[in-house]
């Protein structure tokens, strides 16, 4: 362990790549010791909905310390650049798709208020004759409806994260145009032509199906709908890549095992990440369900990625 | 191996599909059938396989996603056949959203009202740069092309002989009118439009766009058009172009009635100019002329000087 600790320094001060990829297969073959498998295991499609269904639930409650501790707090940015590619006009009905834990849906329901605002704003300054009344009567009546007609369903297949979702509504103080539902991305309980968008943050790589989720997703979004999609991808700098699989493979689990007291789970996690077909594959297989104008952005050098298409 | 792992695969989808529906087992049957006629060949053993994707069967190992793909890209093709171009629909929903621009500006809501007009999702807005530099962009073309019909058919009518030609000046006059008229539904909202052409990102092609108008009005200007130069011509109608359309936004008589005045006056400048260009490149061509003469000839003292 201590000659494996040494030879990343050799490496980055050779320049060669042989000690460091001789690392990384160390690292790989800790990863997959004797206890913690299923991420780069084969297992059924029955088996592997039951263990990710186990994973979140155990996470569920440590899910948002997690991923800050994780991420130091990036994934807020991700999330944030998600809804600024959104940027969802007034009347946007929105599907979150394994969005338990809501943040994706609070961001949105926070984003629709200030757009609202800022138009409330600029037709006031077009009429600027108005009277104090009748601003203030103006005002009073926009408030209430600040949300317009925007709404949230967020949908997960998990209770357990539901249920913290749930909670952290009721805490921060989200009601209005906010709704939850238990179901399976792989055969959403909606009608067809439903939605505006489909949002799917950090959950495809779960879904056992992607395919089926995709074509789930088509079906539900109405003419003219967008598909986005925020999922950890494939880095493509040789030298950040192996930080990075460093970092996943030593630094994550331990931080599983030390915050959540989780170390399968978050093992499952890091290695889930590998598993996920890279961005190319990825928008193959969205132009396959059927979308359309569908193109990708890496964030931090493809750590994540977001790939947005649309029903035409 | 393939070939033994194929059957197997097979005898297990019966097994299951017996369990599910009678209808199902048939058709595995027919299939089992099939595959033992043909002596259990590999690639049968994997269509057979495609063919009951359809109800989710537990036993297919998860790394093989990609099998019911096939079916999808056909949904797609249909898709498109639907509908015109991806591109002729995204210039139907610009078009669609010009309505709305005088009360949204040239915003992502604006495009938003107009997708719906169409019965598109408002989502369908995040095809464009939220910056709504796309928009103008069609306006401006839109525009353009509305320009050079009108000037193609007027110059069809006075080839007919049944309008009158006009001189230089008065059809650069109409020509820049014409074009600025088309501005005025969406007057109060230009501004914030040109500084959005201005942006650095959008310079290439709404430059472009400016020049294109600019040489279609010269172009139908034709023969007319006498001493100037190619590039000077371009330059000092773009710029007589540019200023009117500033002076147009800061005007505020009836009918822009000061606009057109301003207009005028600056094209009788620039065909005066034309004379004076003339003037100066005679005599500047004279001083050159000059100046190289004097050079030579002190060269020449010089180099008789060393010599001796």
């Amino acid at each position: 362990m201590a000659a494996a600790g040494l030879c990343p320094c050799r490496a980055l001060l050779t320049g060669r790549g042989g000690a460091l990829r001789a690392l990384c297969g160390s690292v790989r073959g800790l990863a997959a010791g004797p206890e913690t498998h299923f991420g780069f295991q084969t297992v059924t499609e029955a088996e592997r909905r039951e263990k990710i269904y186990q994973v979140f639930e155990s996470v569920a409650k440590k899910y948002d310390v997690m991923n800050d501790s994780m991420t130091l707090g990036i994934h807020r940015v991700w999330k944030d650049i998600l809804m600024h590619k959104m940027n969802p006009s007034p009347g946007t009905l929105l599907l979150d798709v394994a969005g338990g834990t809501g943040d994706i849906a609070f961001r949105f329901i926070n984003y629709v208020r200030s757009a609202r605002e800022r138009q409330l704003q600029r037709k006031l300054k077009n009429h600027q004759n108005l009277s104090w009344q009748e601003i203030s009567e103006s005002y009073q009546e926009d408030k209430f409806k600040l949300l317009g007609d925007s709404q949230v369903v967020v949908c997960d297949i998990n209770k357990e994260m539901l249920k913290v979702g749930k909670q952290k509504a009721q805490h921060l103080g989200y009601s209005e145009g906010l709704s939850w539902v238990l179901g399976n991305a792989e055969e959403l309980p909606f009608d067809d032509d439903k939605f505006d968008v489909y949002t799917i943050a950090f959950g495809i790589r779960n879904v056992t199906r992607i395919d089926l989720a995709l074509e789930e997703a088509y079906r539900v979004l109405k003419p003219g709908g967008r598909f986005l999609c925020l999922e950890f991808s494939h880095v493509s700098n040789p030298l950040l890549s192996r930080l990075y699989d460093l970092y996943s493979f030593q630094v994550i689990p331990v931080l599983g095992e030390v915050i959540a007291g989780d170390w399968k789970s978050y093992q499952y996690l890091v290695e889930s990440i590998r598993r996920f077909p890279p961005q190319e594959e990825l928008k193959a297989m969205i132009e396959d369900a059927g979308f359309l104008k569908v193109d990708y952005q890496n964030l931090n050098s493809g750590i994540v990625a977001i790939h947005s298409g649309f029903k035409l | 191996v393939p070939i033994s792992g194929g059957g197997s695969g097979v005898v297990g989808i019966l097994v299951r599909c017996q369990l599910y529906s009678p209808q199902r087992a048939l058709q595995a049957s027919a299939v089992l059938r099939r595959v033992s006629d043909e002596q259990k060949k590999e690639p049968l053993a994997s269509s057979s396989q495609q063919q009951f994707d359809s109800h989710p069967a537990d036993h297919q190992p998860e790394q093989e996603p990609q099998g019911p793909r096939p079916s999808y890209t056909g949904q797609g093709g249909q898709e498109s056949e639907d509908y015109e171009s991806e591109e002729q629909l995204q210039h139907r929903i610009l078009t669609a959203a010009l309505e709305f621009v005088p009360e949204h500006g040239w915003t992502a809501e604006a495009i938003a009202e107009g997708a719906k007009t169409l019965g598109l999702s408002v989502a369908a807005a995040g095809m464009f740069h939220s910056d709504g530099s796309e928009l103008i962009l069609h306006f401006v073309s839109q525009c353009n092309t509305k320009l050079s019909d009108l000037l193609e058919q007027e110059q069809k009518l006075v080839q007919l002989g049944k309008a009158e030609k006009k001189s230089t000046d008065q059809f650069l006059r109409d020509a820049v009118e014409a074009r600025l008229r088309m501005l005025i539904p969406y007057i109060e909202k230009w501004p914030q439009a040109l500084s959005i052409l201005l942006l650095p990102h959008n310079i290439p092609s709404s430059l472009n766009l400016l020049t294109s108008m600019i040489d279609d009005i010269w172009q139908y200007a034709g023969d007319q058009s006498t001493d100037f130069n190619w590039y000077t011509r371009r330059a000092v109608l773009t710029g007589i172009y540019n200023t009117t359309e500033l002076v147009m936004m800061q005007d505020s008589s009836p009918d822009f009635e000061d606009t057109w005045r301003f207009l005028e006056n600056r094209v009788a400048d620039a065909m005066n100019m034309g004379d004076t260009a003339n003037q100066v490149q005679s005599t500047g061509e004279a001083v050159v002329q000059g100046l190289m003469g004097a050079a030579v000839t002190v060269s020449n003292a010089e180099t008789n000087r060393r010599s001796e």
